[in-house]
């Protein structure tokens, strides 16, 4: 029992974690709630179908492909519908809520709504003390661990990361420093696509496709991300496992209350709020009072 | 020049609304409107089997109406149901006064399809269900007769006898397990997505599955559209269930069936799994699914009689694919409806209700009988039973979609067994008989 | 008599020195007459029904605007009090057979309670937190709604709620005549003090505070008084479809509001309407192309959105109208000066 608790904690989590990361950089950034984040994650999923049952590619081949394709189909969005309305908040939220419900209509005229699904990376299972546990899921968890360390290399070691630290920090001052604006944003724009595009590489062999599933892990990714505290990869990280863990702990403990664990994530989000307005690792920005 | 293109803009709006608000006119024909969520199997289902009983009908000439034949003329109308519940009243008060359609067929979200019932018999049209199998949608027309009166079942049979059959289908596969494996008490686990329709089946279940000699070990309720459902699964496996009692009608089903056989946990599946019911399958769960048994409608090669085998090989060669519930639209409009608008001569649904609430007719999934509840008040509700509607078992096998019930099914102590024609034994999955064997 | 004519001249100059001048004021003036003047012309079922949507779905989105354009407390769950607006008058309808004059206000008031029940703990939170906090509320109902299928009908909703009026067209003029009111009650509102109070929480809320405002009391008034009228929409809403079902508690539901709102232009209450009246009719007169009919939408608001950032009414106000520099006063983009103070315009 703790032990499915754990485990199934875990992969929920990662899961979170790694949507959550790429939500929280892109805000920290440039200050963009990107709604449409979980809408490139589900587009990525149709790509490696395409890849796979229509074209027949190796799976590892058409990931590789689709999380390409969908970078760079997240910057050229991204150029053209986002960036000229960037100073609008009210504008950039609903533009992106419009763009994901775009993709998600032209994957219906495209594929269908059927419910499909694509082959795992690595098929089986293995058990720990009667647990049993997907190599997929096993994947995803090392995926994330692996991401996860590359990006804090990224942001900790290189030029560029150093920018968007930067600009996270203070927007006008890193201007004003000569940091390029437009193209940091950009770059961090393709690399939150890019990281939405390898969670749908990896987590859809797990679940299906169908064009409306970014809906669900929206919610949870937002709530992920307030609750760590917008903008911080740590908390982000930190809440991605809260939340998953929670889940858990409500599928296990009440099993006839399986459905509620969307619901009570969601409150466990509130009371942290309550008592602490920033998330648990946010910054409380002077210059937004 | 702006003023000019401003111009030229407003002519063209004014065009578009002219052509939008225009009535479809057309003289000789008998306007059928087909409400569903056309992007979803479910809505594609219902056009598919009207589209199919139009060409029929029409190319026998048409219907026989008194002196006159009258052609069907379909009218499409996406209700977007699932999305939006405010789209799908639209689009049936769009259909009802401006296409001015004389019957509807279709609908399937229950939410969704009351609030449309209550339009159609705003207009007095006569509107057959097709999807949903709430029997709130019933008692309506029990409780207030002279206004719902113009509502009929269409396809599938209520949730109660959905219940039966699944029990049905349960203590089956429970004495072969028995007899197989030599399991004293089976284990059930119940697995059932959370909706509203399934809540009474489970509250049934409860109480019947001790009935049956068998053993309830737990209920588990995942969310309709749960992508991931490992944890439910280790739960179900620790609890030694041998048998897990599924009801699904969303994509939890695929899910669930999928990581269940890819996890090879050591239970047999029965119930309802709609996703199960359909060709893709096979396909969604990339073979995972092997072995899930569910109720069902039709299946390749299974006749429960001499007109089930024409439909659904004609369904095949048309659209490529085997016909799942909703694609009853035919049956209603070929067996149904067009025999009763031609006894009663007339297009007032005033004549023909009578006449469809006394008939009994024989469709591709049985015989039709509409029932009355029990103070003999008119339900409109289809009858289930051995000589009239069962319903299939059916199970897939390594690939293909086979029926596996009824297989020498005894209605009642003394009832003759009923076997239809193209039923194959059920099978057992290797990785359960291995765990259980002795 | 006397004083009658008195007033009677001096509503026609109003008219004629207040309105006709301005282009905004006119079209304002020339919406109201069609809208009600309409059924003279036609009354196709179906054409009234799509009007009748708009105007309960007006006064949602003018309601959003209330809470979330003027004083800046993005709501993104905006759902949450048109849903309980909704159930609540539908309970009060079916189970304690209140007729729809009762229900629809008592309704209301459930949504002023949960206004003020969400508002606390929100009261903390600014920006994108508040905007995803709240995004969260109405899915709690929902798990809430889903769990206790007894009382909420589950996800089959509460149906067979009584009608609004006897027939389509008195359901139409209700609608109307109440959307109108309740939208110049809130333009009102906002061109009171307490308006003036709103924007400037927007604006700079510890500049408010600074000027000893209680800001905690102006919030909540902010969220009762948008909880109102959603619930008021929400209770007509479930009267006119007979049926209350979780479907006016879904994301999608939060997220049209937003859209809506946005699209027309924030902080003006008129664009909010008048958005709705476009974009709603819009939906449904693309049904002559069924399967490209959300992604034209879509497309629509984006390109929209793409040459109007600030919204579709307030871009074309400003292309209409111009303000003096001196006086502050608006007037139309012809002129060279003030019609007031006689500055000139540029």
């Amino acid at each position: 029992m703790v032990l499915d608790i754990v485990v199934s904690g875990l992969i929920g989590g990662s899961m979170f974690a790694l949507l959550a990361i790429g939500f929280s950089l892109i805000f920290g950034v440039a200050r963009i709630v990107n709604i449409a984040h979980t809408a490139f994650y589900m587009v990525a999923a149709y790509c490696i179908f395409f890849f796979t049952q229509r074209i027949g590619l190796g799976p590892v081949v058409s990931m590789l492909l689709s999380i390409a394709i969908v970078t760079c189909f997240g910057l050229v969005t991204y150029r053209f519908f986002i960036e000229p309305i960037r100073e609008h908040e009210a504008a950039v939220l609903i533009g992106t809520i419009a763009l994901a419900i775009a993709m998600q209509e032209v994957m219906l005229l495209v594929f269908t709504g059927d419910f499909l699904s694509v082959p795992s990376l690595v098929g089986g299972f293995f058990s720990i003390m009667s647990v049993k546990i997907f190599y997929q899921q096993l994947l995803t968890f090392g995926a994330v661990v692996a991401i996860l360390i590359a990006l804090w290399l990224m942001l900790m070691k290189t030029r560029l990361g150093l920018a968007i630290r930067c600009m996270a920090e203070d927007r006008e001052v890193a201007n004003l420093m000569g940091i390029n604006e437009r193209l940091v944003a950009m770059a961090t724009m393709g690399i939150s696509v890019g990281l939405a595009a390898f969670t749908g590489a990896v987590v859809v062999p797990l679940t299906i496709l169908n064009p409306f599933m970014w809906m669900e892990p929206l919610i949870i990714m937002m709530a992920v991300v307030v609750l760590g505290g917008l903008g911080s990869l740590k908390g982000s990280f930190l809440g991605a496992y809260i939340l998953g863990f929670t889940e858990a702990l409500v599928v296990f403990l009440i099993p006839k209350g399986a459905f509620l664990k969307g619901s009570v994530a969601l409150s466990i989000m509130i009371l942290v709020l309550i008592l602490r307005p920033e998330g648990l690792f946010g910054i409380a920005f002077e210059e937004e009072r | 020049m702006k003023a000019k293109s401003l111009f030229v803009c407003l002519c063209m709006v004014l065009c578009l609304w002219i052509v939008w608000m225009a009535p479809a006119w057309a003289a000789d024909a008998i306007k059928i409107g087909v409400i569903g969520p056309m992007n979803f199997v479910q809505g594609k289902g219902h056009w598919n089997g009207a589209t199919m009983a139009a060409e029929e009908i029409n190319a026998k000439g048409g219907i026989q109406v008194g002196e006159k034949k009258l052609k069907i003329e379909l009218v499409k109308a996406d209700s977007n149901e699932f999305l939006n519940v405010t789209d799908a009243t639209n689009a049936m008060e769009r259909i009802l006064t401006h296409d001015k359609v004389d019957f509807i067929v279709g609908g399937f979200r229950t939410e969704a399809v009351l609030a449309m019932q209550d339009i159609a018999m705003d207009y007095k049209k006569i509107f057959i269900g097709c999807g949903a199998a709430h029997p709130e949608l019933c008692t309506r027309v029990a409780k207030d007769y002279d206004r719902y009166k113009y509502f009929f079942r269409g396809t599938p049979f209520n949730s109660q006898f959905l219940v039966k059959t699944c029990f049905i289908q349960m203590a089956t596969v429970g004495a072969i397990l028995k007899k197989t494996l030599g399991i004293p008490t089976v284990k059930v686990a119940i697995v059932a997505e959370k909706a509203i329709w399934v809540d009474p089946m489970i509250e049934a279940a409860k109480g019947f599955i001790p009935k049956m000699g068998m053993e309830l070990v737990g209920v588990w309720r995942p969310s309709q559209s749960a992508t991931d459902v490992t944890a439910e699964l280790s739960a179900v496996q620790a609890s030694g269930a041998h048998m897990i009692f599924t009801t699904f009608s969303a994509s939890v089903g695929i899910t669930f069936a999928r990581q269940a056989g890819e996890l090879k946990v050591p239970a047999v599946q029965v119930g309802i799994n709609v996703e199960a019911q359909k060709d893709g399958f096979w396909d969604a769960t990339k073979g995972m699914g092997n072995f899930v048994m569910t109720l069902n409608t039709y299946c390749r090669g299974v006749e429960a009689n001499d007109l089930t085998g024409p439909f659904v090989e004609g369904y095949v060669k048309r659209f490529g694919e085997t016909p799942t519930y909703t694609a009853d639209t035919y049956t209603v409009i070929v067996h149904g409806l067009v025999p009763a608008i031609e006894q009663a001569a007339s297009l007032d649904p005033g004549k023909i209700i009578p006449i469809m609430e006394e008939r009994q007719f024989k469709t591709p999934s049985g015989v039709i009988k509409y029932m009355k509840d029990e103070q003999g008040k008119q339900l409109h509700d289809l009858s289930w039973g051995p000589g009239l509607l069962t319903s299939l078992g059916v199970q897939w096998q390594d690939g293909k979609m086979v029926g596996v019930w009824p297989n020498k099914w005894k209605a009642a102590e003394g009832a003759p067994e009923i076997t239809y024609k193209g039923i194959v034994p059920y099978k057992i999955p290797p990785w359960v008989i291995e765990a259980y064997k002795k | 008599m006397g004083l009658l004519g008195y007033y009677f001249r001096k509503s026609l100059t109003i008219c004629k020195d207040e309105v006709l001048v301005l282009p905004s004021r006119v079209a304002v003036g020339v919406f109201v007459i069609a809208l009600l003047a309409l059924p003279l012309f036609s009354q196709s079922p179906y054409l009234l029904r799509v009007l009748i949507l708009s105007g309960i779905f007006a006064i949602f989105a003018a309601s959003w605007d209330l809470l979330s354009g003027f004083t800046g407390q993005m709501n993104f769950g905006h759902a949450l009090f048109f849903g309980v607006g909704a159930y609540s008058a539908a309970l009060l309808n079916i189970h304690a057979h209140l007729p729809a004059w009762a229900s629809i206000p008592l309704g209301a008031l459930g949504a002023v309670i949960t206004g003020l029940i969400v508002g606390i703990p929100c009261l903390r939170l600014r920006g994108t937190y508040l905007a995803l906090t709240t995004l969260a509320f109405p899915i709690i109902l929902l798990g809430i709604i889903f769990a206790i299928p007894d009382i909420t009908g589950g996800e089959l909703g509460l149906s067979g709620l009584s009608r609004l009026t006897g027939s389509r067209l008195w359901d139409y003029y209700l609608t109307s005549v109440i959307m109108l009111i309740s939208c110049t009650v809130m333009w009102k509102i906002t061109d009171s003090n307490t308006g003036i109070i709103f924007h400037a929480i927007r604006e700079d809320e510890l500049a408010v505070r600074a000027s000893g405002i209680n800001t905690t009391r102006y919030k909540l008034l902010a969220f009762s008084l948008g909880g109102f009228f959603a619930g008021i929409s929400g209770g007509l809403y479930a009267h006119f479809m007979r049926i209350a079902g979780p479907s006016t508690l879904e994301v999608s539901m939060s997220f049209t509001v937003v859209i809506w709102a946005v699209f027309g232009g924030i902080v003006t209450i008129y664009g909010p309407v008048g958005a709705v009246f476009i974009l709603f009719p819009l939906l449904e007169f693309l049904r002559f192309w069924p399967e490209y009919r959300t992604l034209a939408f879509a497309l629509v608001i984006l390109l929209i959105l793409l040459y109007m950032p600030e919204g579709l009414f307030p871009y074309l106000r400003d292309k209409l109208e111009i303000q003096c520099p001196r006086c502050k006063i608006r007037n139309v983009a012809k002129r060279k000066t003030c019609r007031v103070c006689a500055a000139p315009l540029n």
